[in-house]
């Protein structure tokens, strides 16, 4: 299965609308470009995942990796419109209290 | 090349014999023949040389213009045989790295290796499986001094040889923990600043551990993010999810982790398991969590190993004996 | 054919001269079709190197004797950027990169023997030799 990815770049902000499945076969494409994004100061990186309906944990790891560098260069990275079964994930792992995850558009299932 | 020569009269023979007669039995020979050439590892372009040679000893008038096509056949056929051979000790590296891989496989067997604690209290069933051949799942029994049990599942992110490795430093942190009598909590906090100073970023591990105390009959645990175990209920028959809340380990190197409390009466059973077990997929659908459960209800009144053994057989069959991820389940059940 | 016979590679073009000459004197030395084969497609791998990724240098040929046999050596020079890291392009997994050094482990299957040193920045040189059977 492929990941294509779209990123649209702004003033202090980048967009990157995901779409197919993140395992260990995309994670390193998602890296290779996410990374490059919260390296730039300031940068509010927001992931759009309302199209990524599979995603195993070598993907929670690429998004680990993009905190860690958010941290460093004092950007920001936001995760949106995640599918029911990505959320749990990020659930489970404890992961969503220290990303942040906005579910207000697809409301989840608390 | 020494059997060039008998390769040439053999070859040339048997065309003869085909061109004369063209019976199928001529064609059978090409087949063998075409088989030693690959036993003995002669390239294409030999192969057409061959046929020329022999071709030229049958019928010397061969006209020019025939002659000069097999030549450009040769052409051909050289970068092709390159790739052939390429091939060929490709093949060659691969099977010597399989056999490395199994001696690893091996070593990591012995390694991780842990002991089912002998005990009147717990029936203990567990099964665990690679994906490929070495595995980035794993569980430890510690036994306390006060009789009290200790069962760590865990499960590194991704799969095969990292995955395995990683593994391996967990085994000797576990190894190395002061007291086996300690608290869950405790136990993940420890691990946790191990894994964090050792790993990359992006890399992590997700552990439950679930600890058995006989003499006030209650399980505590604790988790790292790992997939929420079941508690089975023998009285009502209903299996409910263990929640248990907390951070994998590597990521962050000051995580607090929350420790969970209950009873465990007679008959009761505790399923722990890792994502393989329920991103096992039927076709194109993931199974969800209830027909897990469904399965190891089925199942419930054999003894714990016979039953874990039953319902990774069922899941083996289920994704036509090829798993995608590592797959650990480990069943206790309270007998007394 | 004591004497080193070269073609200097710039364009594709001299790719084919290279082979061109390959051939004639591997077939005044006596080998056979398949083997000129096998010589050419070398030289052309070699010399697609040159092309390719050096700014200038050359192909030569020169018959080799020993005491019971005779053979072609080919030496290929640039002043190319070099290989940093031999080994690597040496290994036949590499190959199918279609970068630089890509065709030599095939070169080196083609001849019986292979010789090469490189250093980065200056250039590399190769010698292939391939013995009358």
């Amino acid at each position: 299965m492929d990941l294509k990815i779209d990123i649209t770049e702004g003033i202090g902000k980048s967009t990157v609308k995901l779409f197919g499945e993140i395992d260990a076969y995309t994670a390193p494409q998602l890296k290779e470009k996410l990374l490059p994004l919260t390296k730039i100061e300031r940068n509010q990186v927001e992931v759009n995942l309302e199209n990524v309906h599979y995603m195993d944990s070598t993907g929670l790891g690429v998004f680990i990796s993009a905190l860690k560098s958010t941290k460093e260069n004092n950007s920001e990275l936001r995760l949106v419109d995640l599918q029911d079964r990505v959320l749990r994930l990020f659930r489970i792992t404890g992961l969503d209290e220290i990303i942040t995850i906005d579910t207000a558009i697809r409301g989840g299932n608390n | 090349m020494e059997t060039l020569n008998t390769d040439i009269s053999n070859y040339r023979n048997l065309l003869k014999h085909y061109i004369e007669i063209r019976d199928e039995q001529s064609l059978y020979g090409a087949e063998q023949l075409s088989k030693m050439f690959i036993k003995n590892n002669v390239p294409p372009e030999e192969i057409v040389n061959l046929h020329i040679q022999a071709l030229e000893e049958l019928y010397p008038d061969v006209p020019e213009y025939f002659r000069h096509s097999m030549n450009f056949l040769v052409e051909i056929m050289i970068t092709y045989g390159i790739a052939y051979q390429e091939n060929y000790s490709l093949r060659e590296e691969q099977s010597q790295l399989k056999s490395e891989i199994a001696v690893a496989a091996n070593m990591q067997e012995t390694l991780l290796a842990t002991t089912k604690p002998e005990t009147e209290d717990l029936d203990i069933g567990v099964v665990s499986a690679p994906a490929n051949q070495m595995s980035g799942d794993y569980y430890h029994f510690l036994e306390g001094k006060d009789n009290s049990i200790g069962i760590a599942i865990a499960d590194v992110i991704g799969k095969g040889i990292p995955a395995a490795l990683c593994m391996s430093m967990i085994k000797y942190s576990m190894d190395s923990l002061p007291e086996a009598t300690m608290s869950p909590k405790t136990i993940l906090k420890n691990l946790n600043r191990v894994v964090e100073r050792n790993v990359d970023a992006g890399m992590f591990i997700t552990m439950f551990y679930i600890q058995y105390l006989p003499a006030k009959n209650k399980i505590r645990y604790a988790s790292a993010g790992h997939e929420p175990g079941f508690y089975y209920n023998a009285e009502t028959k209903t299996f409910e999810e263990i929640k248990a809340k907390g951070l994998v380990l590597g990521v962050s190197p000051d995580a607090d982790y929350r420790e969970y409390e209950r009873t465990i009466n007679k008959g009761d059973m505790v399923v722990l398991l890792t994502d393989g077990v329920t991103e096992c997929k039927q076709g194109d659908r993931f199974i969800e969590t209830e027909e897990v459960l469904e399965v190891i209800e089925q199942y419930s009144d054999l003894p714990a190993q016979e039953m874990v053994n039953k319902v990774y057989k069922h899941f083996e069959r289920m994704q036509n004996f090829q798993f995608r991820d590592d797959f650990t389940l480990l069943v206790f059940k309270k007998e007394v | 054919m004591d004497l080193q016979s070269c073609v200097k590679i710039e364009k594709e073009w001299d790719i084919v001269k290279a082979r061109q000459l390959g051939r004639d004197i591997s077939r005044e030395i006596g080998f056979g079709t398949v083997d000129q084969a096998r010589i050419a497609t070398a030289i052309s791998e070699l010399a697609r190197n040159v092309y390719l990724y050096a700014d200038s240098g050359e192909i030569c040929f020169e018959q080799t004797d020993s005491l019971e046999k005779k053979g072609l050596t080919i030496i290929s020079t640039d002043t190319g950027p070099g290989i940093q890291n031999i080994s690597q392009i040496m290994d036949d997994g590499y190959s199918t990169s279609g970068g630089l050094g890509a065709g030599l482990p095939g070169v080196k299957r083609l001849v019986d023997q292979f010789d090469i040193q490189s250093e980065e920045g200056k250039g590399t040189e190769v010698i292939a030799l391939k013995w009358l059977r």
